[in-house]
C-alpha cells in the first residue's frame, strides 16, 4: 500500500474529464527536449496555460506537451 | 515618436484627444491590470484544481509584472496622469468596478480571465500597432505571455459558467474600449492607436468566437477617465494595500516610528 492507504495501481491523478499530458522541455537548441512534470487538464489549451504557469521558472528555450495516453511504450518499470 | 525623445511634462498634442490623453488611457489599463493581478492572486489556493491554483499564481505575478511596465511609460509619454489624491481617494485608482471587490465565485474569475484580460490585451495590441514608440516596444512582449491567459480563459469559459458574471464582464469589457465617437476614436484615427472602440470590440468578438451580448450603455454618465459608468471604488482593504498601509499595521514598533519621523 502506498500514502494514504493507496495501491500503486489503484491511485490515477486524472479524475473526470481530464487527461494527463507529460511536459517536455529544453534550455538550448543543442540539448535534447527532456520530461520535466506533467499537468492534468481537460483540453490541450489548458494544459498549454497550466504547463506554461508551473515549469516556466527557468529560461526554457522551448516547452511542448504530449497526452501520455499517445505515448506508445517499449516496455515499462517492473515488465 | 521615440522612446526616450520626449521632454518629461510636455505632450505631444497628437496624444492628446480632447480632455482625455494616451496617458490617461494608458493610466487605466495599468491600473486595471495591477487590480486583476492581485485579484487572480486572491485566488491562488481557492482554484478547483492544483494547476489552476498555480495559473492563477503565476497570471496574477504576470498582470501585476504588466501594470510596473505600464505604469514606466507614462513619464516617456510626457505626462503623468497621477496625482496625489490616488494616495487618499480609492476612487482614484481607475480599474473597473468589475474589480472594485474582491471575486466570491470561481465563474466572476472565469469571466474575466476570459473576457477583460483579452480585452485588456486588445488595448495593448491597440497600443503596440500604433505610432508611439515607447508602447510599441515596451509592451510587445506582453502580448507573447498573455497569450497563455487566453487560453486559459477560453478553456475554463467553454467548460461553462454562470450567466451574470459573464454579462457583467462583457458590459465592463464595452465601457472600457470606450464609446464609438469618443477620445478613443480620435485617438485611432489619428493613427496613435491601431483600434478603436469598434475595431476592438469586433477583435474581442472575434477571439472569443462569439458575439457581444446585447447590453445598454448609458455612455452619458461614462467616466472618461475611469472608463465604466458605475459609481464606486475600490475596497478599502485593497486600497490600504496598494498603498502601503496594511503593511504598517504589521510593521514592528520601531519601524513604525522610524516611517513617521
Amino acid at each position: 500500500m502506498g500514502p494514504g492507504g493507496l495501491t500503486s495501481t489503484s491511485y490515477k491523478r486524472v479524475s473526470g474529464d481530464a487527461v494527463e499530458y507529460e511536459v517536455f522541455a529544453r534550455k538550448a537548441r543543442v540539448d535534447p527536449l527532456h520530461l520535466v512534470g506533467s499537468v492534468v487538464a481537460p483540453d490541450a489549451d489548458l494544459a498549454m496555460a497550466y504547463a506554461r504557469a508551473t515549469y516556466d521558472e527557468e529560461r526554457w528555450c522551448e516547452m511542448a506537451i504530449v497526452r501520455k495516453a499517445d505515448v506508445i511504450r517499449l516496455w515499462s518499470p517492473g515488465e | 515618436m521615440r522612446d526616450g525623445d520626449r521632454p518629461q511634462g510636455r505632450r505631444d498634442p497628437a496624444l492628446v484627444a480632447g480632455r482625455v490623453s494616451l496617458s490617461d488611457l494608458v493610466l487605466s489599463i495599468a491600473d486595471n491590470k495591477q487590480m486583476l493581478g492581485l485579484r487572480y492572486a486572491e485566488w491562488a489556493t481557492r482554484a478547483p484544481s492544483l494547476e489552476a491554483d498555480i495559473a492563477a499564481a503565476a497570471m496574477g505575478l504576470d498582470d501585476l509584472g504588466h501594470s510596473r511596465v505600464l505604469y514606466g511609460c507614462l513619464e516617456p509619454l510626457g505626462s503623468d496622469p497621477r496625482g496625489a489624491e490616488r494616495e487618499s481617494h480609492p476612487a482614484s485608482i481607475r480599474n473597473l468596478s468589475y474589480f472594485d471587490e474582491p471575486w466570491t465565485e470561481w465563474s466572476q474569475f472565469v469571466a474575466a480571465n476570459a473576457i477583460l484580460d483579452t480585452a485588456f490585451t486588445i488595448a495593448i495590441e491597440a497600443c503596440v500597432g500604433g505610432s508611439v514608440e515607447v508602447l510599441q516596444h515596451r509592451l510587445r512582449k506582453m502580448l507573447m505571455e498573455e497569450r497563455y491567459h487566453f487560453l486559459h480563459g477560453r478553456s475554463w469559459l467553454r467548460s461553462g459558467i454562470e450567466g451574470a458574471p459573464l454579462l457583467q464582464a462583457w458590459q465592463e469589457a464595452l465601457e472600457f474600449f470606450g464609446p464609438p465617437d469618443g477620445e478613443t476614436e480620435r485617438l485611432h484615427g489619428d493613427g496613435v492607436l491601431s483600434m478603436g472602440p469598434q475595431q476592438m470590440r469586433s477583435r474581442l468578438e472575434e477571439q472569443l468566437e462569439t458575439r457581444a451580448p446585447s447590453v445598454a450603455i448609458h455612455w452619458d454618465v461614462w467616466d472618461p477617465l475611469r472608463r465604466r459608468t458605475a459609481e464606486g471604488a475600490v475596497d478599502q482593504h485593497t486600497f490600504g494595500m496598494l498603498r502601503g498601509l496594511e503593511e504598517k499595521r504589521y510593521a514592528p514598533p520601531a519601524a513604525a516610528q522610524q516611517s513617521a519621523r
